[in-house]
């Protein structure tokens, strides 16, 4: 069997249970395990995928949180399947439940980026990467058929689309022309490579002698997008040979857990100083030196810049209704960012 | 899905026991199945929730099936979901009382509402009771009319739910007709495709028995068909269309144009969100240009991107799987993904497992213009705190040096390594220097002053200190102190507990001796006489036989023990290119993930017949049928793993296109070329080229213990028939039924080997000596063909295997022959035919 189309089933359950149970855990799934079956039944037939689109269970199962509202209103013939099959199984457009209505037509995209790099002990790009998606959540009546552009498609390296995006359109002009599903979804994911710069710095400096270790970790903006940087933090393994750890900041805090991990939270760079963490390590009785450098993970969170500098250009519904409301966001995460010493 | 068997029932002191609750429920039950009340549905719900539970964490609640069954009449659909999932559960271990349920299921396919008549239908194909069929073909006929798409999808399915219970209940009441013209007219694009799963489940199996199946199953790939799907293809929910594609992958289109067509068609599908649809897009991509070598050079770059994406996006799993698949594609075309290494650098917090392909990915892809980085960024995991991956990379750097020319910058990383002072590094290292010593023994000296530093105190390894002492042998005239190095070692002899090492200690103290006699002698004496006295066999074995060479010749055992070495060019392949290539064919399945082609993990007994099945695999004869180990070569057919193994024989026999094959096997006459072919099989399944001299070395002295005299009894001139003819099938009938009538090796000449380049001269050649081909492969330096000839105005074969090494100039010829007495003169006329060639 083609091992994806497990591991991508597998993945979709997750998300679905997730979707209606708010979480996935253990207890969450005892406490719900008629929902669990339903969706499972609906979702897998002897042993092959058929339903997976989220709007369309949720036309045929409601989530819980409606169920237990519906029972405490109705009393009797209640129950958290609705009475009609929806209508969209039988439509062409399987991801679309049929014609939802809505007083306040919305649509809001979001660019959620995520910058993986990797940073050697020299400060140098070892490599650089912007992870992105466009989020879309949309609220429009009857069968909007949307297009969105953007002003610079061209540094995008590869692109997969959810399936309602058309693809000649996108071929020709790099226009995304879509009927959008009701509600949250993934419209388009992305991947830019080769990007030049990180919007921070860490510089990490560990020398060691006669037992003991001293490390100075430095942080700071490297060039100002104009927008604050949120929620710094910097998390690093202690090596197992370490006895002991002395670490200070001049700014945020730092607790090293019990499993050595140590964890600086920054938050926002203060402007008069750059945060710095030092301290010493004390090595084990037996070693000189320390061989094993520890590699920085670092987290930020940038609002309002999408760091690959991918730009929406417009969007555009045709057949507008009157009142549209449409909102636009980005948000730039890191990923996987490492830093080596 | 199903909740845990109630064999299996856990009861641990915090869930309820089981015995009163139950009782309680049966009560509680009873008094609600008959009440009216409003808010009965309400109660009846809990209760049904609480017995489902029950029933989830192992409670055996069959004994409520009764009470279960009579609340059952309600139009509440989620207490009938409740019930339908009860009754599955319990209806296969107790048949009687699904009896009961028959009625209200059936009842309930009459409903008016789809949602109950489909989730009826499921119910009820779900009971599996084999005695309960006859009650399921009238629901599923009329299920698969209805007017409602839901309805007709969940029949379908029951179909071949019903196909698994009873075939022929399945066949008799002429459902895959009604399956197929379903699937040709129905608008649902998900009935069309459930009708194909089921569809090509069911003529799979039918096809060994029925003609009938086997044309239709031929049809599904057929032209029309095919476009009918492709032309679709977007209409079909995501998984749907990996089962198309699945499909495509086994049309043959007529011309190039067909194939771009195709390609254009779904070239949008390597944009899909779903990683199953884009692997199985690029699965059809790479079967479609097989032929076209340009083209399929285009589609490698232009499969890049999607799946370098697919690796760093998603789940670790998901990486895993698609590296997997990338590592398969770099075998086969190194160079296209060496531009993108920098996808294969390890992030900190990976899974192992996906860090470990990642290295053998970055191993594959090095070549000279980006070695230098690929090392320094694996040299950086050589510091990692995650032990078994610095490992894993001070390997990978060994096995770039050893695949590369330029290694000066390489011999200086592993000798930093060296440097370390980390044990489990010093030990890696170690290992990979005798191997880049054993290729380029020009670094010898740079090596050596480095190892001769290192204390064999801190090496603890086995495989290290091995390698270690094999150094201190090889260059003990370059190390000043090795002899009392070996003389130290050899004093703690008792507490070396691997007897690898042992037994490099002895070999490495000889090889001292010859170097530096005086200085070793006293630690040879002692090493012997430790030796001898060893517990371990071979230790004990190699001692003797040193001791007793060098009592007999010392410059003998020089020559035995330490002869002038060459350096080693290539070191062995672990995987045969026949495997490669078989597992490239199942791309897009688990076989690329476990690295075997999928009869290796789906046939257990699947042993004796195969190494035959892999050579003549492309003349499409079929299996051979054991008479013990019924085992067929599995067709590769990723939904084998899907069928139960009865119809994995089935289908397995239906794939050769009826063709007649199924020959006894004479275990009699051929016990010993099978035996020797599942001895090597099992005992190194994956390098079955290799094992295969082994056998052959036996068959040598065996033969050497015949007489050598030939057969009086044979005329002195053999003559063959130039116009021989041989059915493949009739051939593979002979080689397994004979004997091995001879088997010898032959050396060739170089020109002979210099012709080989292309084996096709030798087959020509061949033939101009009325022995003619019936089936070669193999790549340089390993070339395998079957011959065959014929005697002259008489029905009498003769068959050959023939194994050609081109590095080491030898054959190895197993002759195989119908009329035993004149084996022998073929044989000669082999040889001279073969001694011939390559002399213009």
């Amino acid at each position: 069997m083609p091992p994806l189309m497990g591991i991508e089933f597998l993945c979709r359950v997750s998300d679905v249970l997730s979707d209606y149970l708010g979480g996935l855990n253990e207890d969450v799934i005892k406490d719900n395990f008629v929902i669990v079956y339903e969706l499972l039944d609906e979702m897998i037939d002897n042993g092959f995928p058929l339903t997976t689109e989220p709007n369309i269970l949720r036309e045929m199962i409601a989530p819980p949180n409606i169920v237990s509202k519906v029972l405490s209103v109705v009393t009797g013939n209640s129950s958290n399947v609705s009475d009609t099959l929806p209508g969209a199984t039988g439509s062409c457009i399987p991801w679309r439940a049929a014609d939802p209505k809505y007083a306040n037509n919305e649509v809001y995209v979001d660019l959620v980026e995520e910058m993986d790099a990797v940073i050697n002990r020299d400060g140098a790009l070892v490599k650089c990467e912007v992870y992105g998606e466009v989020r879309v959540n949309s609220h429009l009546s009857g069968l909007p058929d949307l297009t969105l552009s953007f002003a610079n498609p061209s540094i995008l390296d590869d692109v997969r689309f959810h399936p309602c995006v058309r693809f000649r359109p996108w071929e020709s002009h790099q226009i995304l022309s879509f009927v959008p599903p009701d509600g949250e979804f993934k419209l388009m994911s992305y991947r830019v490579k080769k990007l030049k710069s990180t919007p921070i710095y860490v510089k990490p400096q560990l020398s060691s002698d006669a037992g003991k270790c001293r490390v100075n970790v430095l942080v700071g903006i490297r060039n100002d997008h104009g927008k604050t940087i949120d929620s710094i933090t910097l998390q690093f393994q202690l090596p197992p040979c370490i006895l002991s750890a002395d670490l200070t900041s001049n700014t945020g805090t730092v607790n090293i857990l019990g499993n050595k991990t140590c964890s600086w939270s920054i938050g926002r760079i203060p402007k008069d100083k750059t945060p710095s963490l030092s301290g010493t390590l004390v090595l084990e009785s037996e070693l000189e030196r320390l061989h094993v450098f520890p590699t920085f993970r670092v987290g930020f969170k940038i609002m309002g810049v999408a760091l690959s500098g991918l730009q929406i250009d417009k969007l555009d519904l045709k057949t507008a209704p009157s009142r549209l409301y449409k909102g636009f966001r980005a948000l730039t995460r890191a990923g996987e960012f490492e830093v080596r010493s | 899905m199903a909740p845990p068997a109630q064999s299996q029932r856990s009861q641990s002191p915090s869930q309820p026991s089981g015995k009163s609750e139950v009782s309680d429920l049966k009560l509680q039950l009873r008094q609600l199945a008959g009440s009216r009340a409003p808010g009965v549905d309400d109660s009846k719900r809990e209760l049904f929730k609480k017995v489902i539970s029950y029933m989830t964490i192992g409670i055996d609640v069959s004994s409520l099936f009764g009470e279960m069954v009579m609340c059952s009449a309600t139009s509440d659909i989620v207490l009938k979901k409740m019930c339908y999932l009860y009754v599955g559960n319990y209806a296969k271990v107790n048949p009687d009382l699904a009896l009961l349920t028959i009625n209200f299921l059936q009842r309930d396919c009459h409903d008016e509402d789809p949602m109950i008549r489909g989730l009826a239908l499921r119910s009820l194909c779900s009971l599996r009771v084999a005695n309960l069929v006859e009650y399921l073909v009238g629901p599923l006929g009329s299920g698969l009319k209805d007017s409602n798409s839901y309805v007709r999808t969940v029949a379908v399915v029951g179909v071949l739910k019903l196909y698994h219970i009873s075939a022929s209940t399945c066949v008799d009441a002429d459902f895959p007709s009604t399956l197929k013209h379903l699937m040709l007219n129905d608008p649902d694009t998900q009935i069309v495709a459930n009708c194909l799963s089921a569809l090509e489940e069911i003529w799979s199996a039918e096809a060994s028995t029925s003609e009938e199946a086997a044309r239709e199953r031929e049809a599904l790939i057929s032209k029309p068909f095919i476009y009918y799907l492709l032309n679709r293809i977007k209409e079909f929910s995501e998984w749907a269309q990996c089962l198309v594609l699945e499909l495509v992958t086994k049309y043959v289109p007529s011309d190039s144009s067909e194939i771009f067509d195709i390609m254009n068609l779904l070239e949008d599908r390597l944009q899909h969100a779903n990683g199953a649809v884009v692997l199985a897009t690029v699965k059809v991509f790479l079967q479609l240009t097989l032929s076209m070598t340009d083209v399929h050079q285009q589609v490698y770059e232009r499969i890049k991107a999607p799946l370098l994406t697919l690796v760093s996006s998603g789940s670790p799993e998901q990486s895993y799987a698609v590296l997997s698949h990338l590592h398969l594609l770099v075998m086969r075309a190194p160079y296209v993904f060496s531009s993108d290494y920098k996808h294969f650098y390890c992030q900190y917090n990976e899974p192992s497992y996906v860090k470990r392909l990642k290295l053998e990915m970055l191993t594959a892809v090095a070549n000279e213009s980006n070695t230098y980085e690929i090392v320094t960024e694996l040299c950086e995991y050589a510091a990692n705190v995650d032990i078994p991956i610095a490992r894993e990379s001070i390997r990978a750097v060994g096995k770039i040096a050893l695949q590369q020319y330029d290694v000066n910058a390489i011999v200086d990383r592993l000798l930093q390594f060296l440097e370390m002072e980390k044990d489990y590094v010093t030990a890696e290292a170690l290992v990979l220097v005798k191997d880049l010593l054993r290729k380029y023994p020009q670094w010898s000296h740079d090596c050596i002053a480095v190892v001769g530093n290192i204390s064999s105190k801190n090496v603890q390894e086995p495989k290290a200190k091995a390698a270690l002492i094999w150094m201190l042998g090889e260059y003990s005239q370059d190390m000043q102190d090795a002899p009392y190095i070996l003389e130290s070692l050899v004093e703690n002899w008792d507490e070396e507990h691997s007897a690898e090492v042992r037994l490099h200690l002895l070999t490495a103290v000889m090889k001292c001796f010859f170097k530096r006699p005086p200085e070793t002698q006293s630690a040879l004496g002692a090493a012997l006489a430790a030796g001898i006295g060893d517990f371990h066999q071979d230790v004990h074995d190699r001692a003797l036989f040193y001791y007793r060479i060098l009592r007999y010749n010392v410059s003998v055992a020089e020559r035995v023990v330490n002869p002038p070495k060459q350096a080693v060019s290539v070191f062995a392949d672990t995987q045969s290119s026949e495997i490669k290539d078989r597992i490239f064919d199942e791309f897009n399945s688990l076989s690329v993930l476990y690295q075997k082609s999928s009869y290796m993990f789906t046939d257990k007994e699947h042993r004796g017949p195969l190494e035959f099945a892999d050579e003549l695999g492309n003349l499409s004869i079929g299996e051979a049928a054991h008479n013990v180990i019924s085992s067929q070569r599995v067709e590769e057919n990723d939904k084998d793993l899907l069928l139960t193994t009865a119809e994995k024989e089935e289908t397995r026999g239906s794939s050769n296109n009826g063709s007649v094959y199924a020959v006894p096997y004479d275990s009699s006459t051929s016990v010993f070329a099978s035996q020797t072919q599942i001895e090597s099989a099992i005992s190194n399944p994956t390098t079955a080229g290799h094992s295969q001299h082994a056998s052959f070395g036996i068959d040598d002295l065996l033969g050497l213990g015949m007489p050598a005299v030939p057969d009086v009894a044979s005329p002195p001139q053999l003559k063959l028939n130039t116009k021989a003819a041989l059915d493949p099938n009739a051939f593979q009938q002979k080689w397994r039924q004979l004997p091995v009538a001879l088997s010898q090796e032959l050396s060739l000449s170089p020109q002979a080997v210099a012709s080989l380049t292309v084996p096709q001269a030798l087959l020509r050649h061949m033939q101009s000596h009325s022995i003619h081909c019936i089936a070669s492969g193999g790549q340089s330096p390993n070339f395998k063909f079957f011959f065959f000839a014929q005697k002259y105005e008489e029905p009498s074969n003769y068959l050959v295997e023939c194994i050609i090494n081109t590095t080491s100039a030898k054959a190895q010829v197993k002759i195989k022959a119908d009329d035993q007495r004149t084996s022998q003169a073929f044989s000669s006329l082999f040889e001279l035919a073969l001694s011939k060639f390559g002399t213009p």
